[in-house]
């Protein structure tokens, strides 16, 4: 970028502070790379930079936003907040925030990292050497390396700057008519090891080749972390926002104190943990905290951004995120399923569910999904025996965090939640 | 460093504006910027590609420096790749009706919250509705001297509801995105349509899982046709061996009369004037009589796998071009609805969708409806709610057992890649037996 970022993020505050009562930027600027494979060797190179600035302007408690990409359009930018922030419905708004004291600076780059398409390419041949591990074919897979320099400014005189790295990796593999897929993300390039992810997606397209029909009927399953991962990420993340509680849209709303959950169950997010998502300041310049927001099946309290807070009498916690040069929304830093693994989740006869397919039609409101398996196996004692062809689950994501069979100490990282797998007992299960 | 054998350069600039209204509060309502260009170099092997943000397409200079970079990128593959010829040519766009641009944002707010307003009836407890215009501004040129320019518009909206009563909540929506101009005047009924079926779905039944007939509405028919076919037919996943109608050319997959169509040339939300890689675009058959006939192709996978044509190349905004979908539907055949129904007589009417995803490598699919109805006696009686649809690729076209004669498009947006793209789908009313539902009811 042949621009001082600094210096246009002051002018826009300076020029914004003379037509709104209070001005905000949220600058990103970044570089990533990413090594695909096509026919089981690198078949794409890709580099991006990009720079984007976010403006938010308040002016009689109406919030105006815009953003762009192009340095040399910070007046339209500006102009487009002011002119969005007078359709805005105007609230009660205390302020963006001041100076504040942050409690501990959490690592959120790599230091060692670069991102150079050679580095990329060399974690792709690990994981085609993973891959190599079973007999089958590779479809699909990529890794990719960033590194990206976040700032918030505001004009009650707060700067902060953060620096993220990410390193993910993923492999897509096919034995006849049966697939696996695996993936892991991380900020720091020793938490990936490409060899294993490649290896476990062979494993599961290899071992759920030749699987036998299920009969239709109730059975004890076992969600992998990553289907964990993907039905509470569409099901029960909503429902801790609380602009979602306070707008009559989160079946938690009256819940609070409550014991809706298996008291086994604890839910909260932590800023300061290594994640992807660790910050010390959120999305809009306030400092963040550790949330707990489910106490052994208890609901103690959601997730509130400014905004949110403002309008309803609540404390901001910190809970605001943004993706690219979108506005920011209330959301999860690095979000961990807790529970005590009791005994071993696959005792007895059960069966085990890799992923699902089609999350995101399950149901937010009611919690109600019906979803198609894959990778499903017959576990006995933990082990998995016998791969199982084809079926759907069908079951409400609420009503099982309510009766949980146990949780596994595989714990790992999807995304922005970390996840133990878990036992569910008598569940639907449609055998084709 | 090996010479560059072909290079595009993609230049999207545009326009976002959004309004977002909530229980009758505008929550935002404003214009966002963007330019992003992505640069393509074919060296000796695979892709070199570059990303930046507003890049000059007028400086030579600019240009030369940004090619020899994506070479250099390109250093690191070893995949071999070919780009097929393919014919060139820009398709005019067509006027929109009224252009949203000459509407102010204030009065395209107020138009949203009447339409808002409407899906308040009693029992909704929460309602929402959200605005999105997009005015693209697209330029094209590649090392083999062909360019083009054009612009598109698009804007639309969404419009949900949640009903509750006594803790149980219910949802109804209702949308509309279109590439025909402002669509905001006078469409108070589907607020109040999402409204109604927010409120209907609380007494609503879940279905009782199992092996059933279906019958697929318009809407649902065709998440089933982009789920069920258009994915598996993208020749980028066929090269790949990721598809299983990989190497099935010729041969009967569906039913007979069953006809199944990409055409990005229709003026639907899917429509392209040309595609990403400036090739011409034109209707291609993927199933003709129930015989598969044709994949989706790129100029690469057209070389690399054959049988079809190379114009359905799209991408995202600063992201590279890859195969896909457009405007897919099945063609009409000559069943009424009531035949259908009547020809049913046990079974479930599904209604509208909540979307779908498919392994196509695996060939299993699974969708879902916003709600549906039980079939009985080949009437429509109680009302069902999450029901979803799960099936295999290679045996369900087989199981369409009647072709209504009643297509409707509707405009969708499709997620493949971490690339989404405006698409449009449809399809006649259809029979389906031996459908697996998904639901835990008794």
């Amino acid at each position: 970028m042949n621009m001082n970022g600094e210096d246009l993020i002051e002018k826009v505050l300076r020029e914004g502070e003379r037509l709104a009562d209070e001005v905000e930027v949220f600058s990103a600027r970044g570089r990533s790379v990413i090594t695909e494979i096509k026919k089981g060797i690198i078949g794409v190179a890709e580099e991006s930079e990009a720079w984007s600035m976010a403006i938010r302007t308040v002016r009689n408690g109406q919030i105006g936003f815009s953003s762009t990409g192009d340095p040399d359009r910070w007046k339209d930018c500006l102009d487009a907040a002011l002119a969005s922030g007078r359709l805005a419905t105007p609230q009660r708004w205390g302020g963006f925030p001041g100076p504040a004291a942050l409690t501990g600076a959490p690592l959120t780059a790599d230091e060692s990292l670069t991102v150079a398409v050679e580095d990329a390419a060399r974690l792709v041949d690990d994981l085609l050497a993973g891959a190599a591990e079973y007999p089958v074919e590779v479809i699909g897979g990529s890794a990719d390396l960033g590194r990206s320099h976040l700032s918030i400014s505001n004009s009650n005189g707060i700067t902060y700057e953060i620096e993220r790295t990410v390193v993910g990796v993923s492999m897509e593999t096919i034995r006849e008519q049966s697939t696996g897929y695996e993936f892991d993300v991380s900020p720091f390039r020793n938490d990936i090891n490409p060899h294993a992810v490649g290896e476990r997606a062979a494993m599961l397209a290899a071992r759920s080749l030749g699987g036998r029909d299920i009969e239709t009927g109730r059975y004890d399953i076992v969600l992998s972390p990553v289907a964990v991962a993907s039905l509470i990420g569409q099901v029960l993340i909503p429902a801790l926002s609380g602009r979602n509680v306070k707008a009559g849209r989160s079946p938690l709303a009256d819940s609070v104190e409550e014991q809706v959950f298996d008291e086994s169950l604890s839910i909260y997010d932590d800023p300061f943990a290594p994640g992807p998502g660790s910050t010390a300041w959120d999305a809009e310049g306030v400092p963040t905290r550790r949330l707990v927001f489910i106490d052994q099946g208890v609901v103690r309290r959601f997730a509130y951004d400014l905004k949110t807070g403002y309008r309803y009498g609540e404390e901001s916690t910190g809970s605001a995120v943004r993706t690219g040069s979108e506005p920011p929304v209330i959301g999860v830093h690095n979000l961990f399923i807790d529970g005590t693994p009791e005994k071993e989740p696959g005792y007895g006869r059960a069966v085990w569910v890799h992923d699902v397919v089609g999350a995101h039609t399950a149901n937010p409101f009611s919690g109600d999904f019906s979803v198609e398996v894959a990778n499903p196996f017959w576990m006995e004692d933990g082990e998995l025996v016998e791969p199982i062809r084809a079926a759907m689950l069908s079951g409400n994501v609420f009503e099982m965090l309510g009766e949980i069979g146990g949780f596994g100490n595989d714990v790992r990282r999807v995304g922005r939640l970390t996840v133990p797998s878990i036992r569910l007992n008598n569940q639907q299960i449609i055998g084709k | 460093m090996s010479e560059v054998r072909y290079y595009d350069i993609r230049c999207v600039r545009g326009e976002v504006t959004r309004i977002d209204i909530e229980n009758r509060v505008v929550e935002s309502a404003g214009t966002s910027f963007f330019d992003r260009t992505v640069v393509r170099a074919l060296a000796s092997n695979g892709w070199g590609i570059l990303i930046r943000d507003h890049v000059d397409l007028d400086s030579k200079h600019e240009i030369d420096t940004l090619v020899r970079e994506a070479a250099r990128l390109a250093a690191v593959t070893k995949d071999h790749l070919d780009l097929a010829d393919a014919p060139r040519g820009t398709l005019p766009v067509p006027p929109p009706g009224e252009d949203p641009r000459e509407i102010d944002l204030e009065e395209k707010t107020r138009l949203l919250a009447e339409i808002e307003g409407a899906a308040r009836i009693p029992g909704v407890t929460n309602t929402r509705a959200n605005y999105t215009e997009g005015v693209d501004t697209v330029r094209f040129l590649d090392s083999e001297g062909n360019e083009n320019t054009y612009e598109s518009i698009r804007s639309g909206f969404s419009v949900v509801a949640i009903a509750s009563r006594n803790g149980v909540m219910q949802m109804g929506s209702e949308r509309e995105h279109t590439i025909r101009g402002f669509n905001l005047r006078g469409r108070h009924d589907l607020g109040r349509k999402a409204g109604e079926v927010a409120v209907s779905l609380l007494d609503a039944k879940i279905p009782k899982g199992g092996m059933q007939r279906a019958v697929l509405d318009p809407e649902l028919a065709g998440v089933f046709t982009h789920e069920a076919v258009g994915h598996a037919s993208e020749g980028d996943l066929v090269r790949e061996g990721a598809s299983v109608l990989g190497g099935r050319i010729g041969e009967r997959i569906g039913c007979k009369g069953l006809v199944i169509v990409d055409d990005p040339t229709l003026h639907e939300f899917g429509f392209m004037p040309v595609d990403a890689e400036g090739v011409a675009v034109h209707r291609t058959e993927i199933i003709r009589d129930g015989i598969l006939t044709s994949y989706l192709h790129n100029r690469e996978t057209l070389a690399a796998v054959g049988d079809g044509i190379a114009g359905h190349a799209r991408a995202e905004h600063g992201a590279p071009p890859i195969v896909r979908m457009s405007n897919t539907f099945i063609e009409n055949g000559d069943a009424t609805r009531e035949e259908i129904l009547a020809e049913c007589r046990q079974g479930i009417l599904l209604i509208g969708s909540r979307g779908g995803q498919v392994d196509p490598g695996r060939g299993v699919f699974q969708f879902n409806a916003e709600y549906g109805y039980l079939i009985e006696g080949g009437e429509t009686t109680g009302m069902l709610r999450d029901v979803s649809l799960s099936g295999e690729i290679l045996t369900t076209l087989h199981n369409i057992a009647l072709i209504g004669d009643d297509r409707r498009m509707n405009p969708g947006y499709c997620g493949k890649g971490g690339q989404v793209v405006p698409v449009s789908d449809g399809a006649p009313h259809l029979l389906l037996k031996d459908a697996i539902i998904g639901g835990r009811g008794e």
